[in-house]
């Protein structure tokens, strides 16, 4: 019988796994991992973790197996400057390490560049970086602190992407929001509204949209995020965000079906259209 | 009875072997050789000293090549290539051409293909720079170095640094090469000594997925290069090379003993263990006698455990690494069985068809 | 290069192995020649299940066509990959669009050089694939739909899609490959485009304009105002451009014998720069999708420590050309920065298609954009001969001008109606193209 309470407080560390052993007796790898390492409120979530990435449909597809070479960690850009390395990732996954994938998922994921050099290298082809995007994917619609802790900065772009179709806006560059770019930045973005009418193009020539999208394309973009589901992983991490994208949604909707059925029925004169439908 | 013939395609050690031992059986024989020479491969790259023994190449291959030469029953044809096989009765009528497009025909009782294997060309693996980076060599070129005695750098000096990178173009599917050759870990090692001998204090370091000296050769090798020569194995794949100051080459690679930990060093010189590859000599050789391929490219025998020197087609022997990576013994060894096979053929029309067997308990 | 000259190559390769071997049938000896260029990575089995796909009527193929004016290069593996050249639709990238204007617009006025067909539309959405490697925010059937519904408006219209943005470019490879190899995701996908009253269609190449431009790069150097054969030039390869579905990326023998990409290094040797090269090419930008919004410490380390000083200290660069959205923004916002430790560098980043068409002779502020870069860009066009002060003082009249509203803004291409802001309606090719 396992004494859980004098576990708990074992350090994972190879030297105490032989007092362990007079404890716990020949415990399964898997349920030392578990026990060793987490803490008893998380384990149950990062079995669930775990279990939902093995069971998507592009996990068997992109971990094929693992030499141990070392080939994906040295061309990492990200392995040198951070902790952080993709041959790591494919172990736990390749020995089944759940506290591992746990921690791994919790604050390394996020250090990786996605680059692609592991993924086009690896000798035993895994796609590696489409694993780590598997996990950041599901470390999204598990709501898991370190997700919400990265799209917190980024609730804005994922505003705008979701809404206009459109993932960068000329207007971000604010004087003061990249001082590490230098005076050019600055200037940019005194001179932003006269700069943007200096482009020989007419869908670039607004400050707040990077190309102007026809108010149809924002409306389906919504669609295709609300029918696959997305929107759903974003209420569990972000619900102000959730609801401001849902009432974009309805009021664009709605303004483009009128729109619509007036033009069908030749009632719309095009000329009474503002310029754009962001004014509307 | 009309005097026996057999043709065997390819004078390196296989091929040489095959023709020796028909030639004792009483069997007459057709060498047909593509190059100028024979030997094969070792002659054409001018291999150094062989494994596991560091015993010159030529003490190995210079009697097989000398007991063919001087044999008058063997009839050899040099710059000749195989154009085709047609079946008549048991044997075949084939078609030799010569550098002038000159064919001859000859009629045979069996065939015995033994055209070998190529390295792998490492310009393929273009993040290793092979062909643009200075000082990144082959183990195919260091061969030839080390045999005329001329290692050394771009600069003119012996090199003091030297990496030696196994498995290029072997256990990587991203050059779709899934298998393992087999004799580059040796032959790295071989060289590492080599290099020791002729270098002393050089440093040598050997990067390695795993060693494979497998059976006899361990402790010759693995535990001597180490034990009497100081060669330095590190466990990492180095994943691309760079360009580095004053003709060095810098690695990039992550030393596996440690997570996380990347490994950026600069070395004098850099060699390649390529693997091996079927090649397009061996190619032409399987087209012109429709020979059948397996999936990793070689020449696929009729059953690689009960007849692995028979090929699909009737009359047709194989021998050496045209069925797969083999260490020059293991294609003496198989030219000997391949004549056996061949000598079983012509005088008494042995031919085995794999039989499928009922097997219960699997 | 095209099929007949990978097969004159292999020709070739076999002749020099086998100089008296002149009459055999070579069929299957090439096949096997075929399988030593290939991997695993399957692309052939992609594009085998797309026309299975296409002929049992699960997807609808947009092909190239005769009208695309196509030619044929070599993929990674040897394989043909057609490029259109003409009657193209563009699909624009973000952050182009955002932040270095003069990108798109670099490849507008190119195509008006040089009497390509080509359409620009309000009805593309990014591909959100930055979102996508950035946060994890999105999932496969919501990125497939996104691609989808780009690639319908593109199939509408009859023009092909052109993707401009590196990410774009390498995201979508790897959604077509989903898409077509997964029918769960076809199952999901279809009822959500059926309620946008679409159809799931799949173009037969996945194009980059850096793709194009190389293709074009030798007919648009005619054209060739400057001369750049003083010019050093550093190449940075885009990760995404050729490390994402590694084998569908365009090579050719006479860009590193075929040994590295062959955009966008071909289009400026083609050019008649110089390429230098220098030890990182193969390292990445630093952008890292989250990072330079994020984490630009990361960044900005990266685009100078691996990238901007070897190309420097290295190869002596005068200019660093790249062709992909990130890297031009990476490259060239971080160098500034490095003055805190005393490293000064100011080398000009450019993308090939601002490097072309300002060689061609474009206006380096109106057209180019030069403006929106950090980075020394005049200093280079001072190398080559071009007169920037003259240009820059007509440009800052020029917008002296649109302040005070005494000019009208000028443009590449006829403005769009106003009701192509709001609807994507059928009939909007004519309003543009009469009936072409």
């Amino acid at each position: 019988m396992v004494n859980k309470a004098l576990l708990s407080t074992l350090p994972d560390d190879p030297r105490y796994l032989d007092a362990s052993y007079n404890v716990q007796g020949p415990l399964p790898e898997e349920d030392r991992n578990l026990l060793s390492n987490l803490k008893p409120e998380e384990r149950e979530l990062a079995k669930q973790f775990w279990e939902a990435v093995k069971s998507d449909f592009r996990f068997n597809e992109y971990l094929r197996g693992c030499l141990n070479c070392g080939v994906c960690t040295s061309g990492c850009p990200a392995a040198k400057f951070y902790d952080f390395g993709p041959r790591e990732m494919i172990q736990y996954m390749m020995r089944n390490e759940v506290d591992k994938i746990w921690e791994f998922v919790n604050k390394k994921v996020w250090a990786c560049v996605q680059c692609y050099t592991c993924s086009m290298r690896c000798p035993f082809n895994n796609e590696i970086a489409g694993l780590i995007m598997l996990l950041r994917e599901y470390a999204v619609k598990f709501a898991l602190p370190s997700a919400k802790e990265v799209l917190a900065p980024y609730r804005r772009v994922l505003l705008t992407v979701i809404t206009m179709g459109n993932q960068v806006t000329p207007d971000m560059i604010q004087p003061d929001a990249f001082p590490d770019w230098g005076p050019q930045a600055v200037e940019e973005s005194k001179n932003m509204d006269v700069y943007r009418k200096a482009i020989p193009v007419d869908l670039l020539q607004r400050t707040d949209i990077g190309w102007h999208s026809s108010l149809q394309t924002a409306v389906e973009i919504m669609t295709i995020f609300i029918e696959s589901g997305v929107l759903d992983s974003i209420k569990k991490i972000d619900k102000d965000l959730y609801d401001m994208i849902m009432d974009i949604y309805e009021e664009r909707k709605q303004t483009l079906e009128e729109i619509k059925e007036k033009w069908k029925k030749g009632e719309l004169k095009e000329e009474d259209l503002p310029d754009s439908w962001l004014e509307l | 009875m009309a005097q026996e013939k057999v043709l065997v395609i390819g004078a390196g050690p296989a091929g040489l072997s095959a023709a020796r031992e028909l030639t004792n059986l009483g069997v007459d024989v057709i060498l047909v050789e593509r190059e100028s020479y024979l030997g094969g491969t070792p002659k054409k790259l001018k291999y150094s000293l062989l494994f596991p023994e560091l015993r010159p190449a030529s003490e190995v291959l210079d009697p097989l090549i000398k007991s063919v030469e001087e044999n008058s029953n063997v009839k050899i044809y040099k710059e000749s290539i195989v154009e085709g096989a047609k079946s008549e009765g048991n044997g075949f009528i084939v078609s030799i051409k010569d550098k002038n497009g000159k064919v001859t025909t000859e009629k045979v009782g069996a065939i015995i293909a033994a055209s070998g294997f190529e390295h792998f060309d490492s310009r393929r693996k273009y993040e290793y720079g092979y062909g643009i980076i200075p000082n990144i060599y082959q183990i195919s070129d260091v061969e030839r170095m080390l045999s005329e005695n001329k290692l050394v750098t771009t600069k003119g000096t012996p090199p003091k640094r030297v990496a030696i990178l196994l498995c290029v173009g072997s256990r990587d599917a991203t050059v779709g090469n899934t298998y393992c050759s087999r004799v580059c870990c040796a032959v790295s090692i071989k060289q590492a000594m080599e290099i020791k001998q002729r270098i002393p204090d050089a440093v040598v370091h050997i990067y390695y997925m795993d060693i494979r000296t497998y059976g006899l050769m361990e402790d010759k090798l693995y535990w001597k290069s180490q034990l009497e020569y100081r060669v330095g194995y590190i466990r990492g794949r180095i994943s691309e090379f760079m360009r580095g100051p004053d003709d060095t080459v810098v690695i990039k690679g992550e030393d596996t003993m440690n997570l996380n930990r990347a490994l950026v060093v600069p070395y004098d010189m850099v060699i390649l263990a390529n693997g091996m590859e079927l090649g397009l000599g061996s190619k032409q050789v399987a087209k012109a006698l429709g020979l059948e391929f397996e999936e990793h490219g070689f020449v696929k025998p009729l059953d690689p455990d009960r007849f692995p020197v028979l090929s699909t087609r009737k009359g047709v022997f194989l021998a050496g690494a045209i069925t797969g990576p083999k260490t020059i013994s293991d294609s003496i060894t198989e030219g000997t069985a391949a004549a056996i096979k061949a000598y079983e053929y012509v005088t008494k029309g042995v031919w085995e068809e794999p039989v499928k067997v009922q097997v219960s308990s699997h | 290069m095209s099929v007949q000259s990978v097969e004159k190559k292999l020709e070739e390769e076999i002749k020099s192995e086998f100089p008296y071997a002149d009459n055999v049938d070579w069929n299957e000896v090439y096949q096997r020649i075929i399988y030593r260029y290939s991997t695993p990575h399957g692309l052939q089995h992609v594009k085998e299940e797309l026309y299975k796909l296409e002929d049992e009527g699960e997807i609808i193929v947009h092909h190239i066509k005769p009208e695309n004016n196509p030619v044929e290069v070599q993929t990674l593996n040897g394989f043909p990959k057609k490029i259109p050249t003409t009657k193209l639709w563009h699909h624009k990238s973000c952050g182009q669009c955002g932040h270095i204007p003069g990108y798109p617009t670099s490849v507008f006025w190119m195509m008006n050089k040089l009497e390509v067909d080509y359409l620009d539309e309000p009805h593309q959405t990014s591909c959100t694939g930055w979102n996508y490697h950035a946060s994890g925010a999105s999932n496969p059937v919501a990125l497939a739909g996104v691609f989808v519904r780009n690639m319908w408006r593109a199939y509408e219209t009859g023009y092909y899609p052109l993707i401009h943005c590196g990410t774009s470019f390498g995201h979508y490879k790897e959604v077509r490959n989903m898409i077509i190899l997964h029918k769960e995701i076809r199952e999901k996908l279809r009822p959500i485009m059926r309620k946008l009253g679409m159809d799931i269609v799949i173009p037969e190449e996945i194009v980059h304009y850096s793709e194009w431009l190389f293709v074009m790069s030798k007919k648009a150097a005619q054209q060739k105002k400057y001369d750049l054969s003083n010019i050093k030039a550093a190449v940075h390869t885009p990760c995404h451009v050729y490390k994402l579905v590694p084998e569908d990326t365009i090579y050719d023998p006479a860009v590193y014998q075929g040994r590295r990409p062959a955009a966008p290094t071909g289009t400026v040797m083609n050019f008649g720069a110089k390429i230098v090269d220098y030890s990182t090419w193969w390292d990445c930008c630093g952008f890292g999708f989250r990072h330079i919004l994020t984490e630009r410490e990361f960044s900005r380390s990266f685009a100078l420590f691996k990238k901007v000083i070897p190309a420097v200290e290295e190869g002596h660069a005068d200019v660093f050309v790249t062709s992909d959205t990130g890297c031009v923004t990476t490259l060239d916002k971080s160098q500034w920065v490095g003055k805190a430790h005393g490293l000064n560098y100011n080398l000009p980043v450019l993308s090939d298609a601002q490097f072309a068409a300002i060689a061609m002779g474009a206006d380096p502020y109106l057209i180019a954009q030069i403006h929106w870069h950090a980075t020394d860009v005049e200093g280079f066009l001072r190398k080559i001969g071009v007169p920037v002060d003259d240009y820059k003082e007509k440009f800052l009249q020029y917008l002296q001008d649109l302040r005070e509203g005494k000019a009208e803004p000028q443009y590449l291409y006829p403005k769009h109606r106003k009701i192509d802001f709001y609807l994507a309606l059928p009939d909007r090719v004519k309003w543009y193209k009469g009936n072409k």
